[in-house]
């Protein structure tokens, strides 16, 4: 990663080592032979080509051979070179200079591929702890269907209507919660690799949440259902299915992990330039160190709903969080950013 | 005679669960495995309703439903596998008259299948009168009334939901509502619908929230759901 600031610290770098070099020469100077100078300045190149880029090696290369052919090379205080096999020295101050800079550039790229595999690792390590969760859910559902589908098939004439209805009736169910799971499966695996474009319309979030719970109305059935949706909340700018998902998640996630007939509060209002939207449970509680990390895609339990959440509440430059309400119960937190609504026909405001 | 449905759809194993659903409906069942066929087959059987899949292999369901359009007015049902709502959408703005998504349940199949016959067989107006729970709306006299008391509905209010009522039981898309409503060139202006559904659904709805008549289709529209005993006499 080079940046200008970087590259102009590696410069100011490159010149700082030629003046501290040529002052360190300058002292040796009464004492040793030139040719010990000819080394101090090699020691600049190399600090310079640990520190920085090929950029600056060169720099300092070359301000090194100006400067010790300037201050140390008879006849001194000129740049004019009596003896020609000085010319030899400064070629080899050169050559060793790009020599190490060389080397350390490679260093330093198998140190970047080292930390980039680590982080593929772990990706890696991320997907197939995913994986083993998805399929250790699929397996179960995969096995009460095949099972009951090939008795229904191989045995079927023997059972009783009521055995027969039952048994087809957990295939439905099965297979239903199946479907399920590979449609989040693959939403996640969209979200992540940013296939999602966000169709975003003005929206009200009142309309959506009437729509969740509809189609989520038997599941809901079992819990006491509150819902607290001001008046005036404004209208908001976001993909409605999308969002449909999250309050959908957030309140199955809620009511499969409170007891039957606990209270589940769905709420929005506006606070501070923004709507914050919550879906409450006045269950259990979650311990406080899970608080963070149910939104990990491979947590167990909460599965994937709840970082699937999280991924379309950031594409909607949301945030969203659980914190434990006090005394009892846990609350789901999002937000979405308010924005100017247009402008509406005159009628709406005529009644 | 019992009504004739088309089935366009090219997986077998989804053919067979419709042939034999809507066979011990009593229907009568055409199938076509690809898009061009099942134009041909539209043509040729003039079903009462088409059930056409999204995802054919050979042209887009939507072609499909394009082609049917421009000489027929039979009831359309698109079976949509995809996710996204684009697809559906379209498929709905291209005069398609309701979805329904896979996988789905027979139940859900059949009730959408029933609603889409009936109101093949209504007159081209829909619904006159509109029975909401206690509220009743006469969409001819222009008269909504809670009881003994008069509701006022605004003109623009009125033609909302006399255009979810001509395709009552059935989505009609956002496009479709502003197109009608408020003209061509306000079909992206979506919040008008926010605020006049809002406004109907206070005037209209025992519980405004969770409507039971005024229906979001979230992404996609709204469904007007009226009580059984709406007509078109009084």
């Amino acid at each position: 990663m080079k940046w200008p600031g970087y590259e102009w610290s590696g410069y100011i770098g490159a010149a700082g080592a030629t003046v501290a070099a040529t002052l360190v020469g300058l002292g040796l100077d009464a004492y040793f032979h030139v040719v010990n100078v000819a080394l101090v300045y090699l020691i600049a190149v190399v600090l310079v080509a640990l520190r920085f880029s090929r950029g600056p090696v060169v720099a300092v290369s070359v301000l090194n051979v100006v400067a010790f052919n300037f201050f140390f090379i008879p006849p001194r205080g000129t740049f004019h070179v009596d003896d020609p096999q000085y010319l030899l020295t400064f070629a080899m101050m050169l050559g060793v200079g790009l020599i190490v800079s060389g080397l350390t550039d490679r260093v330093r790229a198998r140190a970047q591929a080292q930390a980039a595999l680590e982080i593929e690792a772990e990706t890696e390590r991320v997907r197939s702890a995913l994986l083993a969760s998805i399929s250790h859910d699929l397996r179960t559902p995969l096995a009460v269907i095949t099972g009951s589908s090939s008795t229904l098939a191989e045995r079927g004439e023997r059972l009783g209507a009521e055995e027969r209805a039952a048994l087809a009736q957990s295939i439905f169910q099965q297979a239903r919660d199946m479907s399920e799971l590979v449609t989040k499966v693959l939403q996640m695996t969209r979200l992540e690799s940013g296939a999602i474009k966000l169709e975003r319309g003005w929206d009200s979030l009142s309309e959506i949440a009437g729509a969740v719970l509809r189609r989520l109305h038997d599941r809901l059935a079992t819990h006491l259902m509150m819902v607290d949706l001001p008046d005036d909340l404004p209208l908001v700018r976001v993909d409605a299915s999308l969002i449909e998902q999250v309050l959908g998640n957030l309140l199955e996630n809620a009511a499969r992990h409170t007891p039957p007939r606990t209270l589940i509060r769905l709420r929005a209002q506006v606070a501070g330039g923004e709507m914050v939207v919550s879906v409450e449970d006045f269950g259990p509680g979650l311990p406080e160190g899970d608080l963070e990390r149910i939104f990990k895609k491979f947590h167990k339990g909460a599965g994937l709903g709840l970082a699937i959440c999280r991924a379309i509440v950031e594409l909607h430059k949301g945030r969203i969080w659980a914190e434990r309400l006090p005394g009892v119960g846990t609350a789901f937190r999002f937000t979405l950013p308010l924005e100017t609504p247009p402008p509406m026909p005159v009628e709406a405001f005529a009644r | 005679m019992n009504p004739t449905i088309l089935v366009v759809e090219d997986e077998p194993e989804i053919r067979q669960f419709l042939r034999t659903s809507l066979k011990a409906e009593g229907y009568r069942v055409v199938e076509s495995p690809n898009g061009r066929r099942g134009s041909l087959d539209a043509g040729l059987h003039k079903p009462d309703l088409a059930i056409v899949d999204l995802g054919l292999p050979d042209f887009d369901g939507i072609e499909v439903i394009r082609r049917i359009r421009e000489w027929s007015p039979m009831p359309i049902i698109v079976l949509s596998a995809r996710i996204q709502e684009r697809s559906k959408i379209d498929a709905l703005d291209t005069g398609a008259d309701d979805y329904i998504t896979k996988p789905f349940g027979v139940g859900e199949l059949l009730a959408r299948v029933r609603v889409a016959l009936r109101h093949a067989v209504q007159p081209e107006n829909g619904q006159r009168i509109l029975n909401l729970g206690l509220t009743s709306v006469d969409l001819e006299k222009r008269r909504a009334t809670k009881g003994d008391e008069e509701i006022h509905l605004t003109a623009i209010e009125f033609r909302l939901l006399a255009c979810l009522a001509k395709h009552l039981d059935m989505v009609v898309t956002h496009r479709q509502l502003l197109q009608q409503v408020w003209g061509p060139t306000h079909v992206e202006d979506t919040h008008y619908l926010r605020v006049y559904m809002k406004q109907l659904r206070e005037k209209l709805e025992p519980d405004p929230v969770r409507p039971k008549y005024l229906r979001t289709e979230t992404g996609v529209g709204y469904r007007l759901v009226a009580d059984e005993n709406s007509g078109t006499e009084p």
